[in-house]
């Protein structure tokens, strides 16, 4: 067999296995492992790669990023700073039409800055702000799918970890990923803001709510004075200052950043009083499970982007690419639509490992900005979060919400029209990189 | 496996996580410990970077055990389980063929790992600049090799208990 037809089997292989339920990084790492052995002809090699990948190359600094991201946004989740946000964008916003949606995306984008998971916006999100519009006559399926269509934002607005998973994989600075983050993660946001709003007009029905007895009833409610707002704001700006103004204010390391920003959050929770000692216990005892199962999945992804490079398949992938004449856009088009596939199956970060090693190469000739590409790949990917059959973070909002009224197909359906949303703006972030890469 | 051998071993297991667990609080201290003197001792504190660089491996191989026992490793399971619910027989074979893919995959990282603890022990490797700040390497690399092993051994134990589904009509059907 040529090298080629090794890493072609080897991704199919991997494919097979992982829909089937084999754990993604076993599957990466193991079918790689062999392929490398029939490759080099011995297992030495193999063990030299994959022991590079799992001790050596996991000895960086930058790696330090993950473990305090996801401890700070843990003890963000603790402090019910979501609901203090949500209290004052609803309060803000509780003129326009569609209001309590309109504030539920607000809110999530605030959030999105000082917490780097889609999950932990989801789950915070489904129990503060669902609840309060099915109270103002909202329809459940408006309700979750706003929610479910508004937790993206947590991975495209810095700090976010999927921002880091790319830039740690392609080399990049986090940095420079994070400002890349910006814009689209605002651009997301303000389309569904206008979505919400048209809904409201031209489909009433749908939304819910948007009769005068109950517009009248919302706004009564929920009145906040200025000190409450700057009480509830206040710790929104410290920890945005402290962590992305550390960063581009050159004072922090990204991972620095991390570290200040988790003690931040740690010390607001214990100004609130939410954190005892057995919720610190349950928070480093989370935080710790997610890292080691998204740290493993880095290594088992260096195992197989090297056993991919060994093979030569992403570049005669590129080179069949090239010969077909389909143009960078159809490229792009081609990959868009691997990942969105994917993602009705996959979550978020194993796609992007196993999608960007792969396509790296084939999108090199056509010389375009890796940061762009990897906004591409994290928004075409998170639209596989709001698509059944596994949509994580549809589930997410089910669990959370344990109310037996609302299906997970309400779920599904609720958050369609938003994930139609994304796929436009993707396309807009496609035809227009400078909206990605004007502030870098 | 006897009923107090796995309550041992779920502790040995337990207790690893326990460990990565304080350690990932630890690094965020040291972090901001070194940030602060920084800034109002205008004093970096040698081998922070260095520290961080080699936690990282310890933290995650630490967590690792307890994440793989506690079913945390990112997978697809969708079909899986509707698989196990339809034909059982068909889902425990497989989810005994992934576990001990898990435990072969961890053997070859232990294959790697293990005669790199042994150079660092003999040789005496450091990490770190001469002078300024340098830690041996070989304890973290033991770290590895027993954390590897602990790794295959709850692979093993998740797939001795499909079997024992599989050799057992009456749980099966359960």
């Amino acid at each position: 067999m040529t090298g080629m037809e090794v890493g072609l089997i080897s991704v199919i292989l991997i494919l097979i296995l992982i829909y089937s339920g084999m754990y993604v990084p076993v599957a990466l790492g193991l079918v790689s492992f062999f392929a490398v052995w029939y490759l080099r002809g011995s297992p030495e090699p193999s063990i030299y790669v994959l022991t590079l990948a799992a001790s050596s190359s996991l000895e960086d600094y930058i790696y330090g990023v993950i473990p305090l991201f996801v401890l700070m946004g843990m003890f963000v989740s603790q402090c019910d700073l979501g609901r203090d946000i949500y209290d004052v964008a609803n309060y803000a916003l509780r003129k326009i039409k569609g209001g309590l949606g309109v504030a539920t995306v607000a809110a999530n984008t605030v959030f999105a800055a000082i917490t780097g998971v889609s999950i932990a916006s989801a789950s915070v999100f489904a129990k503060v702000s669902v609840p309060e519009m099915l109270r103002f006559g909202y329809t459940r399926r408006f309700a979750v799918g706003v929610v479910a269509g508004s937790s993206v934002l947590g991975m495209l607005i810095p700090p976010s970890v999927m921002l880091i998973v790319y830039a740690i994989i392609t080399e990049l600075s986090v940095a420079d990923m994070f400002k890349a983050g910006i814009l689209p993660g605002l651009l997301l946001a303000a389309a569904y803001i206008v979505a919400i709003v048209l809904m409201a007009i031209f489909f009433p029905k749908y939304i819910g709510g948007q009769d005068e007895a109950s517009r009248a009833f919302a706004e009564a409610q929920g009145s906040l004075t200025g000190k409450e707002i700057t009480a509830k704001v206040a710790p929104f700006i410290a920890l945005i200052l402290l962590v992305l103004g550390g960063i581009y204010g050159g004072i922090f390391t990204p991972t620095e950043a991390g570290a200040v920003g988790a003690l931040g959050a740690m010390i607001i929770a214990l100004l609130k009083r939410k954190l005892s000692r057995p919720v610190l216990w349950t928070v480093l005892r989370e935080t710790g499970r997610i890292v080691a199962s998204l740290l493993l999945l880095i290594v088992a992804a260096t195992m197989y982007s090297r056993m991919l490079s060994i093979s030569g398949l992403p570049l005669e992938l590129g080179n069949l690419i090239i010969d077909a004449n389909l143009g960078l856009i159809g490229v792009l088009a081609l990959y868009v639509l691997m990942i969105i596939v994917m993602g009705t199956v996959l979550d978020t970060t194993s796609i992007i490992l196993i999608m960007v090693p792969l396509f790296m190469p084939v999108i090199a000739p056509f010389d375009v900005n890796l940061i762009w590409f990897g906004i591409i790949t994290i928004v075409a990917a998170e639209i596989g979060l709001l698509t059944p059959p596994l949509g994580i973070s549809c589930y997410v909002i089910k669990s959370t919400l344990s109310d037996p009224t609302i299906s997970l197909w309400d779920i599904f359906a609720g958050a369609f029209p938003f994930a139609v949303i994304m796929l436009l703006v993707l396309i807009v972030l496609i035809a227009f990189p400078w909206l990605t890469l004007a502030l870098l | 496996m006897k009923p107090s051998v796995a309550k041992l071993f779920h502790n040995w297991v337990f207790s690893l996580s326990g460990i990565g667990t304080i350690w990932i609080f630890l690094m965020m201290v040291i972090i901001n410990v070194d940030i602060l003197s920084r800034m109002i001792f205008k004093y970096s504190i040698h081998g922070v970077t260095e520290i961080v660089e080699l936690s990282i491996v310890g933290i995650v191989f630490l967590q690792l055990g307890d994440a793989v026992a506690s079913g945390r490793l990112t997978r697809s399971d969708g079909l899986y389980n509707k698989m196990l619910a339809k034909s059982p027989r068909v889902g425990h074979s497989l989810g005994m063929f992934f576990d001990l893919g898990g435990a072969a995959f961890f053997s070859a990282i232990l294959a790697g790992v293990y005669p790199r603890f042994i150079d660092a022990y003999t040789r005496g490797y450091y990490a770190g600049t001469e002078g300024i700040f340098s830690v041996p390497v070989w304890p973290i690399r033991l770290l590895l090799v027993i954390c590897c092993i602990t790794i295959i051994l709850v692979f093993l134990q998740l797939a001795w208990r499909h079997l024992t589904q599989l050799r057992n009509p009456q749980g099966i059907n359960s």
